[in-house]
């Protein structure tokens, strides 16, 4: 049987009756909520969401120098350190690239059904989506599979107005 | 002409799941006092330079890099405080030093994971913030897409990933600084959780903690400290783009243009047969067959055949991470690229104790960044 150690201080009973801060344990447990900003999307950011929010549509941004289209869209080419102007609208229509099942939660709780994820690329673009894969089952999902966005009927700009990626 | 530089000092503490009895600080002082020692060097009198490596919030506080200064015995002197891992520490004193403008820099790196509850917020929070992180879900998922990649563009198995975390974690028994030695057989690893299918629990190195300090110096003053150098012959160093999106999945390129910069600079046309061993990282079973092709240790997809055939063994022909790895020896964070560094400085310096490599000459160092990320550094020592 494989070894178990304790990785935590915070799992261990107090050390010889050493002092431990509380206050620390509290900033580690849950950062303040003042800790937090707002992320700013950007340009190509507010392009790509409003255009799901307003018509359930992908949006990629092409470089001509290199001939790619990004997902996301971005205002500059990774590659080439063109700016780049041209917006495009992209089928909804991706393939699995690659794929995991997760069978633990952000807290690492096991979750009760698995949950399946997946980097979806789309034909002729660089880049994709990293989202869930459902109505498919952990075993029957594969590299290479077709799959699409399934959008929610109300969307507030967001990744999460796509509810996830179904087979085609 | 620019100086070699050789590393002259090291120190450490061992490597251990949990270390409540001693504060960061405390560690270091140990680490730091033990490379001087060694060195014969004294911090204030007569090091140049320091450099400390850190990342925010790994350790429980933000802006961790500030923190080092006192422990090190670096007030008001000149520091570098570097957010990343700790090659590029090593990295950075090499080139104050090659440059000439300082002759002894010491490099600081460590790990008090132990501190932090829930690693997974911490990492998730590195994700992109609206395109990733709303997804609300276990970071390490990307180790689980990026396995899954792997295996299908090379051919490597489950089953051989699972010989390496069976390997690393028998040599970490014939290391005394390892966290997790014990032997394990490849099915115990195969039978562990499902976690982010195909990386099983077992696949993936626990965290530890520890110090490690290192004094690197010219070669003028190399020789008047040590009678045992070990010189830095290549370094390289690459980050691919930081999306997931547009990143690689099935290779690590980072690691393999790391690898050709530290070549080309060392010297170095036929890596298998001009390098005696290498510590490359582990951090997840199928990450040490993907560096060694991405370092062109071997063939692309031939990594998992060179596993099963036992040439990465201890007593095989090109042995690989004869310290136990991260998997063995415990993930170190910031510290876990100098670690990799430690054990080819222990081997060549003849130090290794129950592990020892015969006739050993050159060796390799390779680091990741880890989850989320595709960057690392290659660095490659030898004796001579
Ligand atoms: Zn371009």
């Amino acid at each position: 049987m494989p070894v178990e150690k304790v990785t935590q201080v915070s799992q261990t009973k107090p050390w010889y009756g050493a002092l431990s801060s509380k206050y620390g344990e509290a900033l580690l447990k849950t950062p303040e909520p003042g800790l937090y900003g707002q992320y700013t999307y950007g340009i190509a950011g507010e392009r790509f969401f409003r255009e799901i929010k307003d018509n359930a549509k992908i949006t990629g941004a092409k470089c001509q120098k290199c001939n790619l289209i990004y997902v996301p869209p971005r205002i500059y080419c990774e590659r080439c350190f063109e700016g780049l102007e041209e917006w495009c609208e992209i089928e909804n229509k991706g393939e699995i690239h690659t794929y995991t099942i997760g069978w633990v939660d952000l807290d690492g709780s096991r979750l009760e059904e698995p949950v399946i994820l997946a980097l979806v690329k789309f034909d002729g673009v660089y880049g994709g989506i990293v989202h869930k894969v459902e109505e498919i089952s952990a075993d029957n999902v594969k590299i290479g599979m077709k799959v699409s966005a399934v959008f929610k009927e109300k969307r507030e700009g967001s990744i999460l107005d796509i509810k996830y990626f179904k087979p085609i | 002409m620019f100086p070699k530089v050789a590393i002259v000092g090291i120190g450490y503490t061992p490597f251990r799941p949990i270390t409540p009895d001693v504060s960061f600080r405390e560690m270091v002082f140990e680490a730091a006092s033990k490379a001087y020692e060694d060195a014969g060097v004294h911090p204030q009198e007569d090091i140049d330079s320091f450099v400390t490596c850190q990342d925010d919030f790994e350790h429980g506080r933000s802006i961790w890099n500030m923190q080092t200064p006192d422990n090190l015995g670096a007030v008001l002197k000149p520091i570098h405080t570097n957010c990343g891992d700790g090659i590029l520490g090593l990295i950075d004193a090499y080139m104050q030093i090659k440059s000439g403008l300082r002759s002894i820099v010491a490099v600081e790196t460590h790990s008090k994971a132990s501190n932090v509850i829930n690693r997974n917020h911490l990492i998730a929070h590195a994700t992109d913030p609206i395109y990733n992180k709303p997804l609300n879900i276990n970071p390490y998922f990307i180790a689980g897409m990026e396995m899954n990649r792997y295996l299908l563009e090379t051919g490597t198995t489950k089953e051989q990933c699972a010989l390496v975390v069976s390997k690393n974690k028998t040599n970490a028994l014939f290391n005394p600084l390892a966290a997790y030695g014990e032997k394990i057989t490849p099915k115990e690893v195969l039978d562990s959780e499902e976690m982010f299918s195909p990386l099983k629990r077992l696949d993936m190195s626990p965290m530890a903690d520890g110090g490690i300090v290192m004094v690197l110096a010219s070669e003028e003053k190399a020789k008047a400290l040590t009678d045992k150098p070990i010189w830095i012959r290549g370094l390289g160093w690459c980050s691919e783009a930081p999306s997931l999106e547009t990143r690689e999945w099935g290779e690590a390129i980072y690691a393999k243009l790391a690898g050709e910069m530290a070549y080309r600079i060392a010297g170095i046309k036929h890596p298998r047969k001009q390098i005696d061993f290498a510590e490359v990282d582990d951090t997840f079973s199928y990450k040490e067959p993907q560096h060694m092709e991405a370092l062109k240790l071997c063939r692309r997809g031939e990594a998992g055949s060179m596993i099963e055939e036992g040439a990465t063994q201890r007593e095989g022909e090109f042995p690989t991470n004869v310290s136990g790895g991260s998997l063995g020896v415990g993930f170190l964070v910031e510290a876990t690229g100098p670690q990799r560094v430690l054990e080819v400085v222990l081997q060549l310096r003849g130090e290794a104790g129950g592990r020892q490599l015969p006739d050993v000459k050159v060796g390799l160092a390779q680091s990741w960044r880890g989850i989320p990320y595709a960057s690392g550094a290659v660095m490659i020592l030898s004796k001579e």
